[in-house]
C-alpha cells in the first residue's frame, strides 16, 4: 500500500512538475514558426503563461501578410490529459463577409484522453450555433448546426438533414 | 545540539528539489534542441505611399456610358398589330367584332381566332383577345368607317406583361482622351472577388523566398480588364502610387476600390513602363 501511495505521489508530482517548467510560451512560437511556413502569422499584444495555460490577447492573423482577422482572446489550457483552445471574439475582416461570417463570439476546441482520437468543437457567432467532430483517424470532420444564423454566404458548404444543416468533409 | 529540521525532512526535500532540477533540465534540453525561441510576428507594413492626386479630365462627374442590353421580348405585339377593329355588336351573351386582318375583314364571335388571337369579349370601344394566357386590348379605330386604312389601333398587353427592368451593365468605356470605369463595374468586382479571377489571372513574381509583384497571366477577351489595356505578361507595378509588391499592399487596394475615384495603374510591359489612366464615374 505505501508503494502505491509513493507511485501515485511520484506520478503527480512528475505531472506537476512538467506542466509547471513546461515552456509554454516557446511552444506557442514553435507552433507560429510551422503556421509561418504556410504563410499564416499571428501578432499578438501581449502573452501570458499560466501554471496550466497560455493566453494571447489581441491577437491578429494575417494570411500572405494580409490581416485577415482580430481575435480578442486565444486560451491554451492544458491538464496533459485534458487540452482545449478558447477563441473569444473572433472578427474577420470586412472584404470577407462575403465569405465566411463575421464573427464568432466564442469557439472552443477540446481534446481529452477519454476519446483520445477527436477534438471536440463548439462555437457560436453571427452563423448560430454550432457543434462537431473531428476525427483525427478517420481524418473526416462534421459540424451540425443546432441554431441557425446568418449563414448565407457559406450555406453553398453546408447539407441539411432531417436534423438541420451540418457541414461534413474528409481531409 | 537539537536540529532544525528533521534529517529525513531536509532528505525528502532536497530529493523533490532534485527532481524539478531534473525536468526543469529536460525541458531546457527539449526548448534548446526543438523550441523556437523567437516570436514571429507578421512585420506592419511601414512603407510611405506617394502622393497621389490627379485632375479629372472629364467634365461635371458624367456618368459613363452604359451598354444597356435590351430585354428579349416576344413578337407578340408586331401580331396584334395586323388586326384592326372595324366594328363591335356587343350583346349581353355574345360579342360579334369586324375586324381588318391583312386588308381583309372578318366577323368573329366571341371564342373564335385569328391569327393566333382568341377573341374573349368586347367593350363599347375595344375588343379583347387573348393568346398564350396574355389578354390584349384593341381599340375600335378611330375614325373606322371613313379612315380605315389611316386607323391607329394597338396592341396592348394588360396582363402578364411586367417589363422588367433593363439591365445595366458597368462598361470602361472611352470618353475622348479618358478612359472611364463605371462606379457599378467597381462596386461588383468589390463585392464578388471570384469574378475578377473568372476574367483575369494573377501570378506572384518571387526572387527566391521574397515577392517582388505580380505578373498578369491572361486576361479574358472582351472582358472589361482587357479594356483597361492590361495584357498578359504586364507587371503590375502600382495602383494609385501603391507599390503593388506584396498581398498586403494588392488587398489593401482591394479594400478601397469602391471609394476611389480616380485609377492609375503602372505596369511593365517588356522592358517598357506604362501608366495607364482612368477616371471613375
Amino acid at each position: 500500500m505505501q508503494m502505491v501511495k509513493k507511485s501515485v505521489l511520484i506520478f503527480l508530482m512528475l505531472w506537476f512538475a512538467i506542466l509547471l517548467f513546461m515552456p509554454k510560451a516557446e511552444l506557442y512560437y514553435t507552433i507560429e514558426k510551422s503556421l509561418a511556413k504556410q504563410d499564416i502569422k499571428l501578432n499578438e499584444k501581449s502573452i501570458e503563461e499560466g501554471l496550466f495555460s497560455l493566453t494571447l490577447k489581441d491577437v491578429t492573423v494575417y494570411v500572405k501578410g494580409i490581416a485577415l482577422a482580430n481575435i480578442e482572446e486565444l486560451d491554451f489550457f492544458t491538464l496533459l490529459f485534458y487540452s482545449s483552445l478558447e477563441v473569444n471574439n473572433l472578427k474577420v475582416d470586412e472584404a470577407l463577409h462575403a465569405k465566411v461570417p463575421a464573427a464568432t463570439k466564442e469557439a472552443s476546441f477540446t481534446h481529452s484522453v477519454l476519446t483520445p482520437f477527436s477534438v471536440s468543437i463548439d462555437a457560436n457567432g453571427s452563423f448560430g450555433a454550432i457543434e462537431g467532430k473531428v476525427n483525427i483517424v478517420n481524418k473526416d470532420v462534421r459540424i451540425d448546426f443546432v441554431e441557425v444564423g446568418d449563414i448565407g454566404m457559406i450555406q453553398s458548404l453546408l447539407t441539411k438533414d432531417e436534423k438541420g444543416w451540418f457541414y461534413e468533409k474528409s481531409f | 545540539m537539537k536540529n532544525l529540521f528533521k534529517p529525513e525532512s531536509i532528505k525528502i526535500f532536497l530529493g523533490l528539489l532534485t527532481f524539478f532540477l531534473i525536468i526543469k533540465l529536460l525541458w531546457f534540453v527539449v526548448q534548446v534542441t526543438w523550441l523556437s525561441a523567437l516570436d514571429i510576428d507578421q512585420a506592419e507594413d511601414q512603407s510611405s505611399k506617394s502622393l497621389y492626386y490627379r485632375v479629372k479630365l472629364t467634365p461635371n462627374n458624367i456618368a459613363a456610358p452604359q451598354k444597356v442590353v435590351p430585354k428579349e421580348t416576344k413578337q407578340i405585339v408586331g401580331s396584334i398589330k395586323e388586326i384592326k377593329l372595324l366594328a363591335i355588336y356587343n350583346a349581353t351573351d355574345i360579342a360579334v367584332v369586324t375586324v381588318e386582318y391583312r386588308n381583309k375583314s372578318e366577323v368573329l364571335g366571341s371564342g373564335d381566332k385569328i391569327n393566333g388571337f382568341t377573341l374573349e369579349g368586347a367593350g363599347s370601344n375595344f375588343a379583347m383577345f387573348s393568346k398564350d394566357d396574355k389578354n390584349y386590348k384593341v381599340l375600335l379605330a378611330k375614325n373606322a368607317k371613313a379612315k380605315l386604312n389611316k386607323s391607329s389601333i394597338k396592341g396592348v398587353p394588360i396582363t402578364n406583361s411586367k417589363v422588367k427592368a433593363k439591365k445595366v451593365l458597368g462598361e470602361v468605356t472611352n470618353e475622348g482622351s479618358a478612359k472611364i470605369i463605371d462606379r457599378s463595374l467597381l462596386e461588383h468586382y468589390a463585392d464578388n472577388m471570384d469574378d475578377i479571377y473568372k476574367n483575369i489571372g494573377i501570378a506572384e513574381i518571387k526572387e527566391g523566398k521574397d515577392l517582388k509583384g505580380f505578373k498578369i497571366n491572361f486576361v479574358r477577351k472582351d472582358s472589361p480588364f482587357s479594356k483597361l489595356g492590361i495584357r498578359r505578361n504586364d507587371v503590375i507595378k502600382s495602383i494609385n502610387g501603391q507599390e503593388i509588391t506584396s498581398y498586403n499592399a494588392a488587398f489593401g487596394v482591394y479594400k478601397n476600390i469602391k471609394n476611389i475615384d480616380n485609377l492609375s495603374l503602372v505596369i511593365m510591359r517588356g522592358k517598357e513602363e506604362m501608366e495607364l489612366e482612368y477616371e471613375i464615374n
